[in-house]
């Protein structure tokens, strides 16, 4: 008998160091896909602001030049429209700036709650003017938080956000997101062409399907995606927080 | 009858494995197993010559019995201290020998200390060595550290001590089952007696030896 409770007892051990080692292993796995997704943000958070010194600042300072540059002193009633008019661009490109400031702390966007990252992301969307866009966010005044989880789901949010621009041909978004039984719920629901969900989670590259089913796993999470082809798509997750 | 038996044999190189691998331990519990391997092989050689001269060496044992209770509660002290505080356990224990120690030596006759072994005691001693062994595994098997069992002095110490009082246990309580001669002289009670003191001795090397590994390793 004691040979036996001997044997069991190093049996058990070697099995408890081995699930050791597998949790040490998950633990690396996640504090890499964290960095990753910490990098994408940061990526995503330059991208956003070269395209809006290019497109939006850019522009109104270059409006703001011309205006300027047109002002004829000596007729004074236009003149001072078109000064009037230069500085209402030089204030829209001082806030478009703030923003964009707001922007560079990239870590800034979690820190203040998922809640307010989701709104930063579909702020940014209908800045766009593309879509006609529905929210209805409930998580600005979540009170548990969860940096590392938050990170991952922003960068989840952005994934899908990405697929709807450059796949989807959607005209209506809708964003739901509330918190119940310690399970964070998001809901996003597009109007768009859909897809056929076999043929693209068979298909190794494409939609970032893969992408975001590997994120929901590392948090834990559980995703429902309903699709199909011209009836739009609607992605329900539900991910245990904090 | 031989001067030099096996259980004498197993002392001895324990005696001589330990002086070489823990004389120079920096922690008291090692080196006191030198010091109890001395007592242990001199209560094991003197019983020895007072029965080959065909003298009572009861009295001799169960005076070591006092000093086994001592040193294997202090052994089970230093590998319990690691995972929980053991001294009311300890403590309890040692409260229960002694006293039953007490209560027999009295009840039997002090005048017969020489010539009744004080079985009793030797029983409920064992019964509780066994429970420390399995309490100090089952702290061990519940402790977030996980050890290399494979070179851990300690456990393979307490092996020791399973083995040994467990089997003693077994033979205590079917005392007259193991009663039968399975060789010319010996009984197989006796012959059961040698192989669990060979197992506990060879625990206590190999745990000598892991000890001085890991010594070399800390240091």
């Amino acid at each position: 008998m004691p040979l036996f409770l001997i044997i069991y007892i190093r049996s058990y051990n070697r099995h408890k160091k081995n699930h050791l080692l597998e949790k040490q292993h998950m633990q690396q796995k996640f504090e890499a896909e964290i960095l990753q997704a910490r990098i994408e943000v940061q990526d995503q958070t330059m991208q956003t602001i070269a395209t809006e010194l290019h497109d939006n600042i850019g522009q109104l300072l270059s409006l703001t030049t011309l205006t300027l540059n047109s002002v004829n002193i000596n007729d004074s009633e236009k003149a001072e429209k078109k000064i009037s008019d230069s500085l209402s661009f030089i204030n829209k490109s001082i806030r478009e700036l703030r923003e964009l400031a707001k922007l560079l702390h990239g870590e800034q966007v979690v820190e203040n709650g998922i809640g307010y990252a989701l709104d930063q992301e579909v702020n940014w969307l209908s800045k766009t003017g593309a879509y006609e866009i529905e929210v209805n966010n409930s998580l600005v005044d979540l009170i548990e938080k969860s940096p590392d989880k938050d990170l991952i789901i922003l960068r989840l949010l952005q994934e899908i956000i990405n697929n709807i621009i450059k796949h989807a041909n959607a005209t209506a978004i809708t964003f739901n997101a509330y918190y119940e039984d310690k399970t964070l719920h998001l809901q996003v629901k597009e109007n768009g062409i859909g897809f056929n969900y076999e043929q693209a989670a068979a298909a190794s590259s494409g939609m970032g399907l893969n992408s975001i089913y590997k994120r929901i796993e590392m948090i834990n999470g559980k995703l429902v995606l309903n699709s199909s082809p011209n009836h739009g798509t609607n992605i329900l997750i539900e991910i245990p927080y904090p | 009858m031989n001067f030099f038996t096996p259980i004498v044999i197993a002392e001895l190189i324990s005696l001589i494995i330990a002086l070489i691998f823990l004389f120079k331990d920096n922690i008291s519990f090692w080196k006191v197993n030198i010091a109890y391997l001395i007592i242990a092989l001199s209560a094991e050689a003197r019983g020895s010559y007072l029965s080959a001269h065909h003298r009572h060496n009861v009295g001799l044992f169960n005076t070591f019995v006092l000093f086994e209770i001592a040193f294997i509660s202090y052994g089970m002290y230093y590998c319990l201290k690691k995972y929980t505080n053991p001294r009311p356990v300890i403590f309890t224990g040692l409260g229960i020998c002694y006293s039953i120690f007490i209560f027999f030596t009295f009840k039997n006759g002090i005048h017969a200390y020489n010539d009744v072994f004080n079985d009793n005691t030797v029983s409920v001693m064992s019964l509780i060595f066994v429970l420390y062994c399995l309490y100090y595994y089952y702290k061990l098997l519940n402790d977030d550290e996980v050890l290399d069992l494979k070179h851990h002095p300690e456990f393979w110490w307490v092996n020791g001590v399973l083995f040994y009082y467990f089997g003693g246990t077994a033979i205590n309580l079917f005392y007259g089952l193991f009663n039968i001669l399975i060789f010319e002289h010996i009984k197989l009670r006796l012959f059961i007696y040698y192989i669990i003191n060979i197992i506990l001795y060879s625990n206590w090397i190999y745990s000598y030896i892991c000890r001085a590994k890991q010594r070399k390793l800390l240091y």
